[in-house]
């Protein structure tokens, strides 16, 4: 009798939930992030965006699209920064779960494996990958929302070769597509510059010990290690272990924000004195409140990258309004592309990228420089694509 | 050029030693247990862990951190076989299997918990010895201090006491060992118990110089793997052999060539011992 009863009120709850989901309709977003190993900040970071994106959508009782109201909903699934997952979870977001849009990849070899299905269905994807290729005329549907090596790099390094007076630099990058391509970027960026890139290291991504090639880094005597193309968690392996076997030079890191994981790692005291891109001016009023909302919710350090990933699918929600739909894609694409001066959580950003990718699909935003003191980011020069002072 | 060459021989004895500490843990429990433990590294992540719940968490000293973890780890071994391992007794295949999947449920377990971020660790010490143009971090020479004096720790208790000598029986012949009044049902547990004993605390040496995440299990394993092919399964001095080996081709390779032919090398050397030697540097062949 008790299970007769039990049974009509949990189906008569299914009915009634049936009924009121029935009332929304679901605006489906992927996230093919990287939730384990080296890479897993930056992808909690981007997940994390766009849950908060979707949050703030439904709390205004849904996303209003040509008068109907969807409620958004993340499906995340994990890539562990590898390409042959990620094309995995692609075929899963684009087939099965029905997605048209995707906030990811984080990496360059994803990103890359990933496009001939999300660009071939019209999913409009959002990505973190630093790689040149990822933005083309051809793949009319990804976009970038964060700032690249490729920008930043070399306003950056001109500031800091010239403040610092540097002549010599060594560096270590992980020995893949990725770290080939950033060690190419960067000797030119230094050479640009007036210094010399003059050890390259090329290591396997699992490596935890950097002695022996920070010993053959050292023996040459340079006057600075460059981070750039590592993983935060590498790149606080090497400075830690840099400063064990007493380097005193300067410790630069270009691309990618990672200075709390490179604390968290290195230690504050190894860290002290380095020189760090910020994509985030915590002096910004907008940025700092989303910094805290993102602590608060998760009780975790937030990834500097998480920010424009916030703005990214904030953009891509009011794409969708504007183009008062979220089935044509083309259309989201198109209104997503006219979108000036959006005023973010990072300052005022644009699309740009036009001369450098052939297409304007490459986030334009101000960043900054920063020296690391107490284990905190302290701004020390504001940058634009044109130079940093 | 001389400096360089000191300095290497120097960075490699550091590595071998680390490399030891994780081999013999794993060779004793082949070696007790014939069971192929995968999940070793895991035991490496979670003393690693203990030290960091120790020292950042706690506040304790990392001495008292660190017997701690040695006597957690002991228990946590003398459990697991209880649990997990003691149905596979007699069939090698099957208890790697269950150390596979045990290796997959503490490292997600791990995740669960402290999340994939890697956890802030103080350093245990700072500066360097310097001499001449020599250079030894003093947080390396720290780990190479108490990982040289665990070790000697486990040989006198390997050699010298009733215990140990069970043990030693225990590898050499099981049935033989039973049978002289060796008793099993203690040996098994504490045998694992020590082995994953080693693993954690060289995890826990391990974490103010690499850094503590759930992931950081894999390489240590993979190196003890390494180590043990080339000693000889089963063999603590051919482990010890292999592991001092490793880690000064290691060094020098990655100093004087590149990191990447440091890895080719380590697995030509590792498929010429299996082609030359199959038994390992000091195996005794199949028992």
């Amino acid at each position: 009798m008790k299970l007769t009863k039990l049974l009509g009120a949990v189906s008569g709850i299914a009915i009634l939930a049936g009924a009121a989901m029935a009332e929304d309709q679901v605006l489906k977003i992927g996230a093919l992030v990287t939730q384990s190993g080296a890479g897993a900040s930056w992808g909690n970071g981007m997940l994390r965006a766009a849950e908060m994106a979707a949050e703030d959508a439904n709390e205004a009782g849904g996303l209003d699209v040509g008068g109907t109201k969807y409620k958004v909903e993340v499906i995340a699934y994990d890539d562990g920064y590898k390409a042959n997952e990620a094309v995995t979870a692609a075929n899963r977001l684009v087939f099965e779960d029905k997605v048209k849009y995707i906030i990811g990849t984080v990496g360059s070899a994803p990103i890359l494996a990933i496009q001939p299905i999300t660009e071939e269905n019209g999913v409009i994807t959002m990505t973190l990958g630093f790689t040149a290729e990822a933005l083309s005329p051809d793949k009319p549907y990804t976009f970038r929302p964060n700032p690249t090596t490729g920008e930043v790099a070399q306003p950056q390094i001109d500031w800091v070769v010239k403040s610092q007076n540097i002549k010599t630099v060594g560096a270590l990058f992980p020995n893949d597509e990725t770290g080939e391509a950033i060690a190419k970027d960067i000797a030119s960026a230094y050479a640009n510059a007036g210094a010399e890139l003059t050890v390259k290291e090329f290591f396997e991504r699992d490596r935890v010990d950097f002695v022996p090639l920070l010993t053959r880094i050292l023996a040459k005597g340079v006057d600075a290690i460059e981070l750039d193309g590592n993983s935060p968690t590498t790149a606080g392996q090497i400075v830690q272990q840099a400063r064990d076997i007493g380097f005193e030079g300067v410790i630069i890191r270009t691309g990618g924000p990672a200075t709390q994981e490179i604390v968290n790692v290195a230690g504050a005291a190894a860290a002290e004195g380095m020189f760090v891109h910020s994509a985030f001016n915590p002096e910004l009023e907008t940025a700092s409140a989303y910094q805290q909302r993102y602590t608060d919710t998760y009780g975790d350090t937030m990834n500097g990258f998480s920010p424009f990933f916030y703005d990214g699918t904030k953009m891509l929600l009011l794409a969708m309004q504007e183009a008062g739909t979220v089935d044509d894609t083309e259309a989201v694409r198109t209104a997503l592309e006219n979108i000036t001066n959006y005023e973010g959580v990072v300052g005022t950003v644009n699309w740009t990228g036009e001369e450098k990718y052939g297409i304007a699909h490459q986030l334009d935003s101000p960043f900054y420089i920063a020296r690391v003191e107490g284990g905190a980011e302290v701004i020390v020069a504001k940058c634009t694509t044109k130079g940093c002072e | 050029m001389s400096f360089l060459i000191a300095q290497s021989l120097i960075n490699g004895v550091i590595l071998g030693t680390l490399y030891l500490l994780m081999a013999i843990g794993f060779t004793l429990a082949f070696g007790v247990m014939r069971i192929v433990n995968f999940a070793h590294g895991e035991f490496y992540m979670i003393g690693a862990f203990m030290a960091l719940i120790g020292v950042t968490w706690l506040g304790l000293p990392y001495g008292v951190t660190l017997a701690l973890t040695v006597a957690f780890a002991i228990l946590l071994g003398a459990l697991i076989e209880r649990v997990v391992f003691r149905p596979f007794r007699a069939d090698e295949l099957s208890g790697m299997i269950a150390s596979l999947g045990l290796a997959m449920i503490l490292q997600h377990g791990a995740l669960i918990m402290f999340g994939p971020d890697p956890q802030a660790f103080p350093s245990m010490a700072s500066g360097v010895y310097r001499l001449g143009d020599l250079i030894v971090p003093k947080s390396r020479a720290l780990t190479l201090g108490i990982g040289v004096v665990i070790l000697l720790g486990f040989y006198v208790m390997l050699m010298h006491t009733r215990f140990g000598r069970g043990l030693r029986a225990l590898v050499q012949d099981q049935e033989i060992a039973s049978l002289y009044g060796v008793r099993l049902e203690i040996m098994y547990p504490l045998g694992l118990g020590i082995g994953i004993a080693l693993a954690a605390v060289a995890g826990a040496l391990m974490a103010p110089l690499f850094g503590v995440s759930p992931f950081i299990g894999s390489t240590p394993l993979l190196k003890a793997f390494i180590v043990v092919i080339l000693g000889g399964l089963g063999s603590i001095p051919g482990a010890a052999l292999a592991a001092m080996l490793l880690g000064i081709l290691e060094s020098f390779t990655s100093s004087f060539v590149s990191a990447s032919a440091a890895d080719i090398l380590t697995f030509v050397l590792v498929i010429a011992v299996l082609l030359f030697r199959p038994s390992g540097i000091l195996g005794r062949g199949e028992a």
